[in-house]
């Protein structure tokens, strides 16, 4: 082969090294101009046109760079073998990746094998397209081939063994291969064992996987237990593989000697003492689990079968796990080791959920438990699981205990703090709802909290900024109970409390990410949404983070008129999964390099797991929407965009993929606020339930099905969009000529849409009609709703656009009905958009919900009406020098151009209400507001209502001491400020006031436009 | 309460409640991913009851000869379980790794100059300071290159303070 003379791709190599250093430091006019310099002297060269091409590619030149790797390939294929080598197919196949055509780099790689078939280092080369196209069936095939050539025993031709088993895994697991395939692998396997052995650990672990999957458990534990088991050197994970692999073969006393073999190294194994408790009351939950359970949300409770055992056996085993808890309790001197303590507690609710516990022991186990590490942050999410067992009348009771115990218990003041709060949040834990509490004695304990927390921030005075604060939790937990209480009263004032005491918490540690979260929430529902993005920002959520993070705030967005913001979010998300689905199999392949095999099948099954992810597809829909909105007040834009679309066939694409595969939910829920445990759910919203504080189990296939409709019906709508328009513009020219007709492929494809739209709203395609109209009879009061409304109105827009080329609405007497609809969609688009007008008070603490129903009424149905008024025009106005024949073509259908006439004369006027009203916010002082907004904290002597925890802090900042507090924190309470943030929430309202506003005169200035064009007809 | 596991995939969705801290850095995907594919061994999660992610740490090992050493690239641990040694046992499981496993000599890591909780905390551990690394972070702010001997270098001579500070261009390895 050439590189091995020192050539490279037949070139000498110090010739070939300025190139690429050029290419690394990215200085790519250099490049070209070096590769300009070698291609001179060797014209023919396929690697030198292949640098050519990578350089033009770097440079953004990506046809260019096509063209020449493509006659790079076609020199490869022609010339001599003596040129054929794998940096120069490794060069082509760099760009064409970079190019998306893959194909054609793994056809250069195809060729190449074919002319040099015991070439490995090209084989290798085609494993690795075969890893990029993820054809495992191909991979098996290269990996097998590359065993049999490797003649040398050793780790390599190990390498190419297990390459070749991993690829039939893959074919099983991602792909449609069936079961029997792993037997296969296992006969691969058994065979290279038994002549060469395994020498990589990871080798090993597949080898033990592949026998799991086919469930032979006992060849599985002989070969762990064999030579072979050597390999793997960190013993615990060997235990736990050979613990695991022994309870699934109902082994189930073997099994529980490995756990506790493992819980005496590793005493705080507390998934060791799950397993270990499982095994002795042979309840093999936990492993059925694994299969069953989202690995990314896995279950907060430990799952549990009742035990087939004996009453005698299983007190006997239960007496044998005691003991071993004991020994551990008493063999361990670390004060911070808590599983053998917790353990105590979980046998007790066995023996309980067995009904043969006594309530008495658990409770004095959670009792201990609390006397040891009630001071740790994570005492209260360690026994959450255990309190679900007892009863209303044991919670109390349990309650009482901790509280007398917290009394007794003398510790340091951090210690003392610690306890206090974990009390605090067991005493939400237990009394759940809080419905039993009165509204008084919720804020008393607020203002007990705050005052708790004011009075121990000495503690952290000698802290890093950069620390958490001793007692931070207090705020979190007076929060969410300032929104409790809104709940209750919906008393606004209670949110605005609830803002100032977090406010004043980031004042003085600017880090607590659970703070910006709540903050979050609380801005977003009182309509601050520029607020709420703020804190999104300070958060710095990028790359995979983006993934469990963004839930927060893109559901609120895609609503808003934020449309600069929310096209950032959804760009940068985008781009980090695209980033991502174009690398990874590279990073598959370094894997398989470094032969870390487990990490192969896990690289391939977390790819797919993001490629269903629901917040990728439902951006991937958003984004092309958001697109159409922003440009929908310019039809020649919009059709542009409409173009660059494929005309929305892609989305119809997307409907149908949606529709056919799971999706993923990878968000994560535990930071979300209690009273929206789910983007769709917000309990605020409606009226008081006497919900528990903590999230109840969120059905995820519910939110499947319910998330995938959705999807489908939005990725409707940029068809829907574009056959509107072409259907209003048909409808025009089949005035214009005699004997005209209109396109059917329009008119038909247009009709199985609204079928599908129909069917989505819940009805057929003529129950649907009939509801629209009788909408003018008022019918549709009972079918339309605040939650479907902007659904049922863009179908109306499509509607009426079908109905002005379709013949199948004409009456018996005429074309009298055409324009019926149009006036039906004016009236409801006029009557929902002033209702919602006239229902919002100008007042900057107005319910938000209805001002985001209303944002959507103008930038979705109004909108893709405006775009079907815009190509009726336009087609009356196909040129200037037309326009006397084109006037004819408006003025031969009297209907329709009445009906146009007063659309845009009712919708100018109908924008012209909205600007007007939105006017009148900003017209007040922006003094008036910061009053109003303090003046729902001020108590003025009542004795109900919010405003006490805030007056203790108000005096608490009024009366800061220096010393006492430290420089720090001292100084960053004399710069805080209730009226900053008073004013902070009222910009950010304003703030998204002003960008509707300027939505709404965009739309103003286009239907004054088309008043103008109407009156020169 | 702490089950020390290897670091999958999955947990890059249940990190965030580690990974808001903003001292901990969210790497771009191909990074931890590179990690998980070379070094699985030196990238361990601690999970709690619940299935709670605790915290991790992310490491590798490389070099030659004598500065064949494991590296701590990040390690960190939710608020939520702080102030329980957590740090100090996954600190443990990879000096074990590096030591008596793969027969390093030292283990080191980077942390920001202005990161006193963090310095305070390697010191207790047993690190100490080898040299100042001149704008190692995004070219502003210096960092520090902390290592501790193991017992492979009985004469603890990778851990010999350097007496004038470096440039990253100077650093052998990364």
């Amino acid at each position: 082969m050439a590189s091995k003379f020192g050539l490279a791709g037949g070139i000498p190599e110090r010739k070939v090294r300025p190139i690429w250093d050029a290419i690394d430091s990215r200085q790519f006019k250099n490049a070209l101009k070096h590769v300009s310099t070698l291609l001179a002297k060797h014209p023919n060269s396929p690697y030198a046109l292949a640098l050519k091409a990578l350089v033009l590619e770097r440079m953004g030149k990506p046809d260019e760079a096509l063209s020449v790797a493509l006659n790079a390939k076609e020199l490869l294929y022609a010339n001599e073998s003596l040129l054929m080598d794998d940096l120069t197919l490794s060069t082509l196949q760099i760009v064409f990746q970079r190019l998306d055509h893959l194909d054609l780099a793994t056809g250069c790689y195809e060729h190449a094998c074919s002319k040099f078939p015991s070439n490995l280092e090209l084989m290798m080369g085609l494993f690795n397209c075969y890893v990029r196209e993820y054809s495992f069936v191909k991979q098996q095939q290269t990996a097998i081939k590359m065993y049999k050539q490797y003649q040398q025993v050793g780790e390599e031709k190990e390498r190419f063994l297990l390459w070749a088993v991993c690829s039939i895994q893959l074919q099983v697991l991602c792909g449609s291969g069936e079961d029997k395939l792993l037997f296969l692998a296992e006969g691969l396997l058994k065979k290279h064992v038994a002549s060469h052995s395994l020498h990589e650990p990871e080798a090993l672990m597949i080898y033990i996987s592949i026998l799991e999957r086919q469930a032979k458990f006992g060849d599985a534990l002989e070969i762990l237990s064999g030579k072979l088991g050597s390999l793997l050197q960190i013993e615990v994970d060997k235990l736990r593989m050979q613990g695991r692999l022994l309870a699934r073969a109902g082994d189930y006393t073997a099994a529980a000697d490995i756990f506790n073999k493992i819980l005496e190294s590793c005493p705080d194994d507390w998934e060791s003492f799950l397993h270990y408790l499982g095994c002795l009351l042979e309840d093999d939950s936990i492993w059925c689990d694994e299969v069953v359970n989202d690995p990314v949300h896995p279950p907060k409770f430990v799952n549990f079968k009742v035990s087939h055992l004996t009453d005698e056996q299983f007190d006997s085993q239960i007496s044998i796990a005691s003991a071993c808890v004991q020994k551990l309790q008493a063999d361990t001197i670390n004060n911070l080791i808590r599983c053998p303590y917790l353990a105590t507690i979980e046998i007790e609710r066995r023996k309980h959920l067995r009904g043969k516990g006594n309530d008495d022991n658990l409770m004095d186990g959670i009792v201990q438990y609390f006397c040891r590490f009630g001071h740790l942050a994570c005492f209260t999410s360690d026994v959450e699981m255990f309190v679900e067992v007892l009863t209303t009348d044991k919670k109390i009771e349990l309650l009482e205990k901790l509280m007398k115990t917290s009394v007794s218990l003398s510790a340091p003041p951090t210690k003392t703090l610690g306890l206090s709060i974990s009390f605090f949040k067991i005493k939400h834990l237990l009394l759940g709802d809080m419905s039993m509490s009165s509204a008084s004695d919720l804020e008393v304990f607020c203002v007990q909290m705050f005052e708790m927390y004011c009075k121990n921030l000495p503690l952290s005075k000698d802290l890093d900024p950069q620390e958490s604060m001793h007692g931070e939790e207090l705020l979190s937990m007076i929060c969410n109970i300032l929104v409790q209480l809104f709940w209750r009263t919906k008393n606004v004032g209670y949110l605005v409390e609830a803002i100032m005491v977090l406010e004043f918490g980031l004042a003085i540690q600017r880090y607590v990410s659970q703070y910006k979260i709540l903050l979050l929430h609380l801005y977003s529902h009182c309509g601050a949404l520029s607020v709420a993005h703020e804190w999104y920002k300070s958060l710095d959520v990028k790359n995979i983070l983006m993934e469990s993070i963004l839930h927060h705030i893109l559901p609120q967005m895609l609503v808003s008129p934020l449309w600069t913001e929310l096209n950032h979010l959804l760009k940068d998300y985008l781009k980090f999964m695209d980033d991502h689905f174009r690398e990874s199999a590279d990073l598959t392949f370094l894997a398989y390099r470094h032969r870390n095999y487990s990490k192969v099948i896990e690289f391939v099954q977390f790819k797919d797991r993001l490629q269903h992810s629901s917040q990728y597809l439902v951006a991937r829909v958003e984004t092309p929407i958001l697109q159409l909105k922003q440009n929908a007040d310019n039809i020649e834009e919009e059709e542009g965009i409409l173009q660059n679309l494929k005309c929305g066939i892609h989305f119809l694409e997307l409907s149908k993929e949606v529709g056919s595969k799971s999706l993923t939910f990878n968000e994560d829920l535990q930071s979300r606020p209690w009273w929206t445990p789910t983007s769709e759910k917000n309990y605020l919203l409606g009226p008081f339930e006497g919900i528990s504080y903590y999230p109840r189990e969120i059905l995820t296939k519910d939110r499947e099905t319910s998330l995938k409709r959705v999807i489908e019906k939005k990725s409707l709508l940029p068809r829907m969009i574009y056959l509107s328009i072409k259907s209003a513009s048909a409808s025009i020219k089949e005035h214009v000529e005699v004997n005209g007709s209109v396109t059917p492929d329009i008119t038909s494809e247009l009709k199985l849409l609204l079928e599908c739209y129909a069917q989505f709203l819940g009805f057929s395609l003529t129950e649907a009609i009939e509801v629209v109209m009788g909408f003018s009879n008022g019918e549709s009061s009972c079918v339309v709703s605040d939650s479907n409304l902007i659904d049922w109105l863009n179908f109306t827009v499509f509607l009426n656009a079908w109905s002005l080329s379709s013949h199948e609405l004409v009456q018996p007497d005429g074309n009298g009905c055409r324009p019926r609809i149009w006036n039906i969609l004016d009236s409801m688009l006029e009557k929902y958009i002033l209702e919602n007008v006239k229902s919002i008070e100008p007042q900057l603490c107005s319910p938000w919900s209805v001002m985001e129903l209303l944002m959507q009424l103008v930038t979705e149905p109004l909108a893709w009406h405006g775009l079907v008024i815009q190509s009726c025009l336009r087609s009356c106005f196909p040129s200037g020098k037309k326009k006397k024949k084109s006037g004819s073509a408006y003025q031969s259908s009297a209907n329709l151009a009445h009906a146009i006439t007063d659309s845009v004369m009712h919708l100018f006027h109908v924008l012209e209400v909205v600007l007007k009203w939105i006017t009148e916010w900003n017209k007040r002082p922006e003094d008036e507001h910061l009053e109003n907004i303090l003046l729902l904290l001020r108590r003025d002597g009542h004795n109900d209502g919010p405003g006490k925890v805030f007056h203790i802090l108000e005096t608490f900042i009024s009366s800061v001491n220096d010393v006492e507090l430290g420089d720090r924190i001292s100084q960053s309470l004399k710069s805080w400020s209730p009226a900053d943030v008073a004013r902070k929430m009222m910009t950010g309202k304003l703030k998204v006031l002003t960008e509707f506003s300027a939505i709404c005169g965009s739309k103003l200035k286009l239907f004054k436009s088309m008043k103008q064009q109407i009156a020169q007809l | 309460m702490t089950t020390i596991r290897r670091f999958c995939c999955n947990d890059l969705l249940r990190f965030a409640a580690v990974n808001l801290d903003h001292l901990t850095e969210t790497f771009n995907m191909s990074f931890y991913m590179t990690y998980l594919a070379r070094w699985p061994d030196y990238f361990h999660v601690a999970e709690g009851p619940g299935n709670r992610i605790m915290g991790y740490i992310m490491g590798k090992v490389e070099g030659q000869g004598e500065s064949w050493h494991g590296h701590v690239t990040a390690v960190t641990v939710a608020p939520e379980y702080r102030r329980q040694q957590l740090a100090k046992k996954l600190m443990n499981l990879l000096e074990d790794i590096s030591d008596n496993i793969d027969k390093a000599f030292f283990v080191d890591l980077f942390v920001r100059a202005s990161n006193a909780p963090a310095i305070k905390m390697y010191e207790k551990l047993g690190y100490v300071i080898y040299r100042r690394v001149l704008r190692y972070y995004s070219g502003e702010e210096d960092g520090l290159d902390m290592r501790k001997a193991l017992s492979r270098d009985v004469e603890k001579k990778s851990i010999i303070p350097l007496k004038r500070p470096v440039t990253p261009d100077e650093l052998e390895y990364d």
